[in-house]
């Protein structure tokens, strides 16, 4: 970027870019004059893909500005996970010392609920619960802002409450046309060399830069939240645990009426996350409403004493783009890249660490171009590249056929639930039988209620699709 | 009516939102809802309640200011008839937790 135009167009000088600046007064410059540039590279959205952004070109001394609708980052925001400490020390060594976390995960548990049963899979690791740890529960809000302070202490610019309405598109060619900035909603245009676009699920700009692929119903998994205050001390009773460890439990069947999707309750420090998501599609076919799931749920007996007492602070409702492999859209073209959720970076439980992996990526890439003064789509085309070799991207790749699997067999977790659940409550249930009867009528029970391999097909594509839950 | 207000906790008490003075949320075109559109789905799918069926005026009726930006509607409605845009950048949810 020429310095020179750069200290001109800060000081004042030239022209204003305001909607209401007269566009012929862009001529007095002359068409093939390159126009001085505020930043070179503007990131829209401060949750983690774009804080992550920021973040590397910032640490490389490139002009950054970090726009954020909210209030603050985080502000818009909600995730119902947790923080995975190897995805996240790619862009941050050791930043479980700093970051603003609430409880290293030490047990993990997946539930095959019923209405008045469950069967449970667990583990539980206290190597976890020591450095480097392995996962952490956290508050999005503190979280997110932590992020973006980061990047502003590398020297981003964090403007909030900055909704970015549009693009600025300049002509290159006689058909082709760059990036070169954003439109805020009164008007205003900010010029950049390149726009990351990490907007989130909406992808309304993404589309507008014509990186988005058309999104159904059968893409979108729609989640609402709770967050319940619980003094540390009853938190830890309930869930056997010591103070700085937490738990992670996820259920399938009863919390979702069945449809696919998950229930789901985090121990934070001081409250518990309690959440229920499940297929938009599967919502609107079975006529379901997310907030009466929820009501069950809390209602569960295990879900019920779990909470017992514990303080509505908050409720959140979001979606996530899940739709797998094919819905994954171009990710560059000539001065823009897009990532994160806006990207449909998602595999499985995987969200949030796939958003920063991502928004780091762009940052690199956009670091490569700045370096090469080129923002030109064959050399951000190597962010594509980056991702599409990527690990997570192998996962979401192999996750194509579960997705599938699931379109054809709605009830699958349901009836995995169920089915699991009878048998329990036969095994487990001291009768008058001899044990190797009992066996053969919980067998043929089994077989009864589906075939022995369609059972086994939707265990195999219930793993797939929930990973290690 | 939504089964929402069933529920003992209207689940707007424990969000806050700073509502803007315009709708961010409108129906494309209401005889599409009328006419052609049987379940209604925005009636349910919403977790908030955003979306009301008004039969005495036979329209959608949007309550904009329960709206947390789920995104939900816009990709739920079965003939992309509902126009959503972000609210302003000062106003909508404002999550303390998140």
């Amino acid at each position: 970027m020429p310095n020179l135009y750069s200290m001109l167009w800060r000081s004042g000088a030239g022209i204003s870019l305001n909607k209401n600046s007269s566009p012929s007064g862009l001529l007095f410059f002359g068409d093939d004059f390159k126009m001085p540039m505020e930043y070179d590279a503007i990131v829209v959205g401060a949750g983690p893909a774009g804080s992550a952004a920021a973040l590397v070109m910032a640490q490389n001394n490139m002009s950054v500005l970090l726009l954020e609708r909210g209030l603050y980052p985080g502000a818009k925001n909600m995730f119902g996970g947790t923080i995975y400490r190897q995805p996240t020390e790619e862009l941050i060594p050791a930043f479980w010392k700093e970051a603003p976390l609430e409880r290293p995960v030490v047990t993990d548990e997946l539930w095959l609920m019923e209405k008045d049963s469950a069967v449970k899979i667990g583990f539980t690791g206290f190597k976890f619960a020591k450095p480097p740890y392995n996962k952490f529960t956290a508050l999005r809000v503190n979280f997110d802002s932590w992020l973006a302070k980061k990047a502003e202490n590398s020297g981003a610019r964090l403007m909030t409450k900055a909704l970015v309405k549009d693009l600025v598109f300049e002509k290159i060619g006689i058909a082709g046309r760059k990036v070169s900035g954003v439109v805020l909603e009164d008007g205003e245009q900010i010029k950049s060399d390149l726009v990351i676009i990490a907007e989130g699920a909406s992808g309304s700009l993404a589309e507008k830069a014509g990186l988005r692929s058309k999104i159904t119903p059968d893409d979108v998994v729609l989640y609402v939240k709770e967050i319940l205050e619980l003094p540390a001390s009853k938190i830890e009773d309930r869930f056997n645990l010591e103070k700085d460890e937490g738990a992670r439990f996820g259920m399938i069947g009863y919390p979702v009426s069945g449809a696919i999707g998950k229930g789901g309750i985090f121990t934070n420090k001081n409250s518990l996350s309690l959440m229920v998501g499940l297929y938009l599609n599967q919502i609107i076919y079975k006529r379901l409403n997310p907030c009466s799931l929820m009501q069950n749920f809390k209602e569960h007996p295990l879900i019920k004493r779990l909470i017992a007492d514990a303080k509505p602070l908050e409720f959140q409702a979001h979606i996530l783009p899940k739709g797998g492999y094919e819905q994954i859209p171009k990710l560059s073209a000539p001065g823009v890249m897009v990532a994160g959720d806006a990207a449909m970076m998602i595999s499985g439980r995987r969200g949030t660490d796939l958003a920063m992996l991502t928004g780091k990526f762009a940052g690199e890439t956009a670091v490569q171009a700045k370096s090469a003064g080129d923002f030109s789509e064959k050399i951000l085309s190597f962010y594509d590249k980056k991702v599409r070799t990527s690990f997570f991207m192998k996962d979401i790749a192999a996750g194509k056929g579960s997705k599938k699997y699931y379109e054809r067999h709605p009830d699958a977790d349901f009836l995995l639930s169920k089915i699991a659940n009878e048998s329990a409550y036969k095994y487990f249930e001291v009768d008058l039988m001899p044990f190797s009867a009992k066996l053969d009528s919980i067998i043929s029970e089994i077989a009864n209620f589906q075939s022995l391999s369609k059972s086994l097909s939707d265990i195999y594509y219930g793993y797939l699709h929930w990973g290690v839950f | 009516m939504n089964k929402l207000i069933n529920t003992k906790k209207d689940p707007i008490d424990m969000v806050e939102i700073k509502v803007d003075g315009i709708s961010h949320i409108s129906i494309k075109n209401n005889k599409l809802c009328e006419k052609h559109c049987e379940s209604r789905p925005c009636t349910y799918y919403c977790p908030t309640g955003v979306f009301h069926w008004d039969e005495k005026n036979r329209r959608i009726e949007v309550l904009y200011a329960r709206c947390v930006e789920c995104l939900a509607c816009p990709f739920g409605c079965p003939s992309g008839n509902i126009d959503w845009h972000y609210p302003s950048g000062n106003a909508g949810v404002v999550y303390k937790y998140g």
